[in-house]
């Protein structure tokens, strides 16, 4: 059983209606533990569905979600709370980051709800950015800081809270091609180190150093080199 | 962070808007403490008086209708509270009084209470002898001209010279003083210090009237007082004539009656007071709903990465709270500066609000906060993180 699994999942808005959306059309996805998956589309391909429903944050129309073996469509809001909390490190493209909280409390924040003490979660949010090699802005605002230094502040978030999953949305999409590279690096030594990542991303460039990739298009996917590379391995 | 801590923060980074949201807390809960104290020292006041005037008082006025057929029933009575009653009075005294002018020498002073009483006159109105001595049975007896003065009498006629042995004239005839009074009700015009006592068998050539018809019995304790008004009020139907009324009024009553008052106003007053504090959390309610609309992409965040519903209400509940509760204890910071000033120029007295009040304001306060506070927080909590997050 893997770690992801996505069974003929649609999500369609206004169903039965004139503006009726079909964002996923029965997406079926099979991720296993410690894979580093790029999802890729074109704009409104259903990418940020998908890493909506990936993430926890939004639910199937039709279909089932199965994380870790566990469905997900039956869950209550504070059960999928907890699973957001616990199970997933989010990196969002527009970091998404508190302004009112200085740069460490951002990161120690989503260790809050899963509970670890305040003292552990200095520490680590400490050593989080020091791994993201930005520790000497730790008591910065987040205005202070340019959108790479963000960045970094916001994965350094998603690192923090030791999930086995890190979905990251377009985590290059506003940095330099340089910054952005060396993103991709932090992802793949997280990798390597058990997480499994998702990255969600419209730039081919980006996707094509991931070991497999998905592609989407008008919510379906239309490609997926792991599915190729697993079925080959099966067949043979 | 803890969440208190994050409210503060939230607070201080919108100071301007944050006091005027607090504005009607802070009237309220002054507004409520300031009348609340007033109606205290209303309350004091009339305690007051009534401690100077003596407490346990009842008063026995009589009205005799038919003056020249009905019998003077002033001796028996005195007999009758000095005997049968004793072991529950300290005395009964006449306390008929008259305005008119005292003189001695070139000074004159018009605005005296003139007393006909007995030799337990001060007894029963709680004056204190400081010189000489007071009125005795034998000045009743023999209708002695002699008198007792209060210290604002004192003061008016003889300045430094010792009133004892002096003679006064009251009402043209004189007097000579053999005792003072010390004073009690600072010493000024009009006040209880502003009085004379004659011996009240000398009513006739005063005023013209032999009847004493004002009487005061002192009672020993306030649980004695009914148990005297009943005996007394028997004793009078069986003594006095079918054309005589006769009322007898407990002091304390009036006292009570009187606090009473002061009581169900300063409950009205309050609760006009408490229109302020509910028009105040109505206006923590309307900013705090601006605040989660202006704060839903955070809500988002927070949701995204594990916040639960309980942590996002906690929020919003514990920020309202303490934007009230501040607001609170300004409120209160207003309230006592409010009861300094009103208490010094209305009473000349150092009135506070009375501590349970205190805490019971800071607290309405608080529970006003939580509730106003809770519809936004609850409307925080149900915003779906998805859409949260695509706020500007």
């Amino acid at each position: 059983m893997g770690l992801i699994e996505l069974k003929d999942v649609y999500k369609i808005y206004s169903e039965g209606e004139p503006g009726e959306v079909r964002a996923l059309n029965g997406v079926s996805l099979h991720i296993d533990r410690g894979e580093f998956v790029a999802i890729v589309g074109a704009s409104g391909s259903g990418k940020s569905t998908m890493m909506n429903i990936l993430g926890c944050l939004d639910v199937p129309t039709r279909g089932e979600y199965l994380l870790d073996g566990v469905p997900i469509g039956l869950r209550s809001e504070n059960e999928l709370a907890e699973i957001r909390s616990l199970q997933i490190g989010f990196i969002f493209q527009g970091y998404n980051l508190i302004p009112s909280l200085n740069v460490w409390q951002n990161v120690a924040l989503p260790m809050t709800y899963q509970g670890v003490k305040p003292a552990e979660r200095f520490q680590r949010a400490m050593e989080a950015l020091e791994q993201m090699e930005i520790l000497d802005k730790a008591y910065n605002r987040i205005s202070q800081l340019s959108g790479g230094q963000q960045q970094r502040v916001a994965i350094a978030r998603a690192i923090a809270t030791r999930s086995p999953v890190i979905l990251a949305d377009e985590p290059t999409g506003a940095l330099d091609s340089k910054t952005g590279g060396q993103v991709l690096d932090i992802l793949k030594g997280l990798n390597e180190t058990g997480t499994t990542v998702i990255l969600i991303t419209h730039d081919m460039s980006i996707a094509a150093r991931a070991p497999r990739l998905v592609r989407l298009k008008d919510g379906n996917i239309i490609e997926d080199t792991g599915n190729a590379a697993r079925a080959a391995e099966v067949g043979g | 962070m803890s969440a208190v801590k994050m409210a503060l923060e939230a607070i201080r980074d919108k100071k301007g808007r944050s006091f005027l949201t607090m504005l009607g807390v802070i009237i309220g809960v002054g507004a409520v403490l300031i009348l609340v104290t007033v109606v205290n020292g209303m309350n004091a006041d009339i305690e007051a008086y009534y401690e100077k005037i003596g407490v346990n008082k009842v008063s026995v006025d009589i009205n005799y209708k038919n003056r020249t057929g009905s019998a003077d029933i002033s001796e028996d009575l005195i007999a009758y509270v000095n005997g049968e009653l004793g072991d529950m009075t300290a005395g009964i005294t006449p306390d008929d009084s008259m305005t008119g002018t005292l003189r001695y020498y070139g000074a004159a002073n018009d605005t005296a209470t003139i007393y006909l009483g007995n030799e337990q006159w001060s007894a029963c109105n709680n004056y204190t002898l400081n010189k000489g001595r007071d009125l005795t049975k034998m000045d009743m007896d023999n209708r002695s001209l002699v008198c007792v003065i209060g210290s604002y009498v004192a003061e008016s006629l003889f300045g430094y010279i010792d009133p004892l042995g002096q003679s006064i004239a009251i009402n043209g005839t004189q007097y000579t003083v053999v005792g003072t009074y010390y004073g009690k009700d600072g010493t000024a015009e009009g006040s209880l210090d502003d009085v004379v006592v004659i011996p009240y068998t000398r009513s006739r050539a005063i005023s013209q009237s032999s009847t004493v018809t004002s009487f005061t019995v002192k009672v020993n304790t306030a649980e004695e007082v009914d148990a005297v008004i009943s005996s007394l009020d028997y004793w009078l139907s069986e003594e006095v004539d079918s054309s005589t009324e006769y009322e007898l009024t407990n002091l304390n009553a009036q006292m009570t009656e009187a606090e009473g008052e002061t009581t169900s106003l300063s409950l009205i007053l309050a609760g006009v007071a408490s229109i302020a504090l509910i028009v105040g959390g109505i206006g923590i309610m309307n900013i705090m709903l601006v605040t989660v609309t202006e704060r839903t992409r955070e809500i988002g965040i927070k949701k995204a990465v594990g916040a639960k519903r309980s942590v996002i209400i906690t929020q919003f509940l514990v920020e309202a709270s303490v934007l009230s509760g501040i607001g609170g204890l300004l409120g209160i910071l207003i309230g006592y500066s409010g009861s300094l000033v009103i208490g010094k120029a209305l009473y000349d007295l150092i009135l506070l609000p009375d501590f349970g009040y205190t805490a019971a304001a800071f607290l309405f306060s608080i529970v006003i906060g939580v509730g106003f506070g809770l519809y936004p927080a609850v409307k925080a909590s149900g915003l779906q993180p998805v859409e949260a997050l695509r706020a500007d």
